[in-house]
């Protein structure tokens, strides 16, 4: 009888542990683990500057459609979607605002200098405060504002993919 | 014939893997595999170990080890019972690996063209010590495969003297691999990670867990197995044993846990991985059921070793659901409420502690049982209650980790005492592997609360020539200078600590490997028996100075010499009746 | 050769991260335990595992010192938990609530006082 009993009882959680594994493996939609931002609203306290120190003009965030990304010259992955970055702005008619983040003024610039300069301008943001209260976690991340509302938010790379994904639907 | 063909099967695996190995060490690149873990720069030694370092190499050694054990069986063991039902039960489950080896994780395949270079090995795996972390933890998993061919032997054969003989040899390799291979992640976590910690209750290393407390519960409930004492719970563990380790491979090798950095990893794997082990578990639980009737077993008395050895095995497999609940539970949520959540340390150390003190307790009760039963009962029961009320009224005093120490302590104390004054009245120990077993896992038991309730941790920001004074010690910052290696370049910055007139250097060096240009810390130790000083080079600050973190570990040294005496007790207990 | 190893120092150092000013300086001995305890159980949350006490990641640094500023302004641990949870989900928090997430603790209790109860009854019924 005891073994009757504790044979259902492992048949049945080894049952619901199979069942359970294989609705993992066919999820195909991967749940993104990070919260992203969407929905949330630009909130800025204090004044920012651009990487030569001029004050920025916060209209230029909060008004339209603005495109905003997150780079930095010590980023690796920065590097392989810049020529992304610079062919939408190229073809497409999007407002592109760098986020300087965690960088060395000079090294910001020798990087635009070789790779080009696809942003409108960039945020400086040099201690990663307003990234962080933007809630940025780490670098590239891309954002999409309209009237200072994020829309869509990327964390990692953008490619042609994930523009036609995440993007193209608001251009 | 049966045991040529054995050799055969290993010795053309072996080729198999000498080719590939000659692949690494030549810089074939045309090889996806050979590309994707190793590069022209990386010193021969991580060459030979990149072999290992990724999905298809790792499984080809393992099934190269579970391969190398059928051999070794059969040389050894020709002329045994079990051998045949062994072996089928071993090339059965060599067949499955060997079909998912071929047709989902080939590292053989190659490119049409020869790239220059590769992308070189995972820095974080260029360590002495994660380069033999890991064929160590596939024999683990592997002869715990041989046990379960031994345990199905014993279903069919029936159990016999010899079949326990070889049976507890297997179990005790198995038990003492798999904890070998525990500890060296652990040492490799705490000196290559810099976190300073040992143990994080991360998935991965739960999953190797799950096994190893099966495994620990089956090692004793062997012990007394061959009186039929808890005979078929014996069997039920050795089987568990061996599903649990395949349930390991599948949750690491799908990467169903760690979704944020899965490589977008083949879904034919898991689905595989995840059939083989439905496979197995129906197919040898299916059989335990229907043969359990053969399992008579005996049913210890109340007070008794057997008894207490029971009580054993139920809180060795409550830390075992435990540690599965906690590992899965997110799995479980993600799937039914699309709710992802983390479960952490906390969680594991609350529940599992008290535990810990229970098994304590019961190496503890074991001492006095024959107080127990003679007319010196009531005694004993009265000192107990005294005890106790001692204990009470410190309670509203201290805070519960102090309290837990002064209990590990007393029980150190207490054990230490019986083992002295049996040496000493027979000059003779007689079950010294169990007593040396028992006293390091007290030890460690001590160590790791020493260590979780006075290590300190402080962040700081210096130049070079700054000091701090930080819990009794000063650290100071000596110089930072560059260096260039090979593959990677570093900057290395020097740190002395004075405490009390002694003076002690630590390094700590911050790597940026050249291909891929990934960031890595190496942390700067300087151990001793009681503390450990613990640097971390950070992030530049644009003034010149680093940011540091600085801790003082208590206890480390007394964790690792109290885990490297609980091997030896495994090993000793293992090999002794074999006369060695 | 000095010069050009000066240059070299220079490259390798530039390339790495830069961090902001560090906070814990305002904070006393109790302040800090509650930033380590609170470090500790906050997931990094650009990490497989591993909370923002142990990783590397430049934004685990930033987040600490975001907790330390908080606590300094006199938020309670409890406040600086929903704040981190409200801004990237539930997952980075690593301490398990026991009101949310009861099953995880009464299954092991529950499986412990059964099987102990029924063995120890089984051993008496069977021993008379």
């Amino acid at each position: 009888m005891a073994t009757r009993i504790f044979l259902v009882l492992i048949m049945a959680i080894l049952v619901l542990m199979i069942a359970t594994f294989s609705l993992s493996l066919v999820e195909k939609e991967e749940i993104a683990l990070i919260e992203n931002q969407e929905g949330k609203s630009l909130n800025i306290v204090d004044d920012l500057y651009d990487i030569e120190g001029n004050q920025i003009p916060l209209e230029s965030l909060l008004e339209g459609k603005v495109l905003l990304n997150v780079w930095a010259s010590w980023c690796i992955t920065c590097l392989v979607e810049h020529p992304f970055l610079k062919s939408i702005t190229q073809s497409k008619d999007v407002k592109l605002i760098g986020i300087n983040y965690k960088d060395q003024s000079f090294n910001a610039e020798k990087y635009l200098l070789e790779n080009g300069d696809p942003y409108i301008f960039s945020i400086y943001d040099l201690s990663g405060e307003f990234s962080l209260k933007l809630g940025v976690t780490g670098a590239p991340e891309t954002f999409l504002l309209i009237d200072g509302v994020i829309v869509s938010h990327r964390i990692g790379e953008v490619n042609m993919e994930i523009w036609n994904e995440k993007f193209a639907q608001y251009f | 014939m049966g045991s040529k063909l054995s050799y055969a099967n290993f010795s053309v695996l072996l080729i198999a893997c000498a080719y590939l190995a000659y692949q690494f060490l030549q810089d074939n690149f045309s090889f996806i595999y050979v590309f994707e873990n190793s590069s022209n720069l990386l010193p021969v030694f991580y060459k030979f170990s990149a072999f290992w370092s990724a999905h298809e190499g790792s499984f080809l050694l393992m099934i190269l080890f579970l391969s190398g054990s059928l051999a070794v069986n059969n040389l050894l063991f020709w002329e045994e019972k079990w051998i045949p039902i062994s072996n089928a039960t071993i090339a059965f489950i060599l067949f499955f690996y060997l079909l998912f080896q071929i047709f989902t994780s080939n590292p053989f395949l190659t490119f049409d063209i020869l790239p220059k270079n590769g992308t070189d090995l995972n820095p974080l795996l260029q360590d002495p010590l994660l380069a033999i972390h890991p064929p160590v933890l596939f024999a683990g998993y592997v002869f715990y495969a041989v046990t379960f061919s031994l345990v199905i032997a014993g279903l069919f054969r029936g159990f016999d003297k010899e079949l326990f003989k070889n049976l507890k040899l297997w179990a005790g390799i198995s038990w003492f691999t798999l904890t070998l291979a525990i500890l060296l992640g652990s040492i490799w976590a705490y000196y290559e990670l810099g976190w300073g910690g040992y143990w994080f209750w991360d998935p991965v290393e739960n999953i190797v867990l799950l096994p190893w407390l099966a495994g620990t519960a089956f090692t004793h409930s062997l012990i007394y197995s061959r009186n039929k004492i808890l005979l078929s719970w014996m069997v039920f563990l050795g089987i568990s044993t061996f599903l649990l380790s395949i349930l390991g491979s599948f949750i690491v090798r799908s990467g169903i846990l760690n979704s944020v950095h899965s490589f977008a990893s083949d879904p034919s794997r898991g689905i595989f991985l995840l059939s083989l082990f439905a496979l197995f578990a129906f197919a040898s639980l299916g059989l335990f059921f229907s043969k359990s009737v053969l399992l008579k077993s005996n049913w210890p008395e109340l007070i008794s070793k057997q008894y207490l050895l029971v009580l054993n095995n139920i809180v060795l497999v409550v830390i075992l659901l435990i540690v599965f609940l906690g590992t899965l539970y997110p799995i479980v949520t993600e799937v039914f409420y699309n709710q992802k959540l983390s479960i952490g340390p906390d969680y594991f150390s609350s529940l599992i502690t008290p535990l810990v003190f229970v098994l304590i307790a019961l190496f503890l009760a074991e001492q006095f049982l024959g107080y127990l039963k003679s007319n010196q009962r009531n005694t004993l029961i009265i000192s107990i209650i005294i005890a106790s009320v001692f204990l009470f009224l410190f309670i509203s005093e201290l805070n519960p980790v102090t309290l837990g120490l002064i209990f590990v302590a007393l029980a150190l104390i207490i054990l230490l005492l019986r083992a002295l004054v049996e040496f000493f009245s027979t000059k003779d120990i007689k079950v010294m592997h169990k007593i040396l077993g028992h006293l390091s896992v007290v030890l460690l038991t001590f160590s790791v609360l020493l260590n979780h309730e006075f290590s300190e941790t402080i962040d700081v920001k210096l130049k070079p020539g700054d000091e701090i004074e930080f819990s009794g010690a000063t650290l100071k910052l000596e110089s930072i200078n560059v260096e260039g290696q090979a593959n990677f370049d570093s900057v290395v910055a020097s740190f002395s600590v004075l405490e009390s007139n002694l003076k002690k250097t630590l390094v700590s060096e911050k790597r940026v490997y050249k291909i891929g240009g990934v960031i890595t810390a190496e942390t700067g130790i300087s151990s001793s028996l009681i503390k450990d000083y613990h640097v971390v080079l950070g992030d530049r600050y644009q003034d010149g100075s680093w940011s540091i973190r600085y801790s003082i570990n208590y206890g480390i040294m007394m964790i690792w010499i109290s885990s490297i005496l609980l091997l030896f007790a495994m090993l000793y207990g293992t090999i002794r009746r074999h006369g060695y | 050769m000095k010069n050009l190893r000066n240059i070299f120092k220079i490259i390798i150092i530039f390339i790495l991260p830069i961090c902001a000013e560090s906070l814990y300086e305002n904070l006393d001995s109790e302040e800090l335990k509650r930033l380590n305890y609170l470090s500790d159980n906050i997931r990094c949350p650009k990490c497989s595992y591993g909370n923002i006490s142990s990783s590397n990641a430049p934004i685990s640094k930033d987040l600490k010192e975001e907790i330390a500023q908080l606590i300094n302004d006199g938020y309670s641990d409890d406040e600086i938990f929903n704040l981190m949870e409200e801004r990237y989900g539930e997952y980075v928090i690593l301490k398990t609530d026991i009101d949310d997430n009861k099953t995880l603790f009464l299954v092991p209790l529950m499986v412990l006082i059964i099987s102990i109860l029924l063995v120890t009854t089984y051993t008496i019924k069977k021993t008379k």
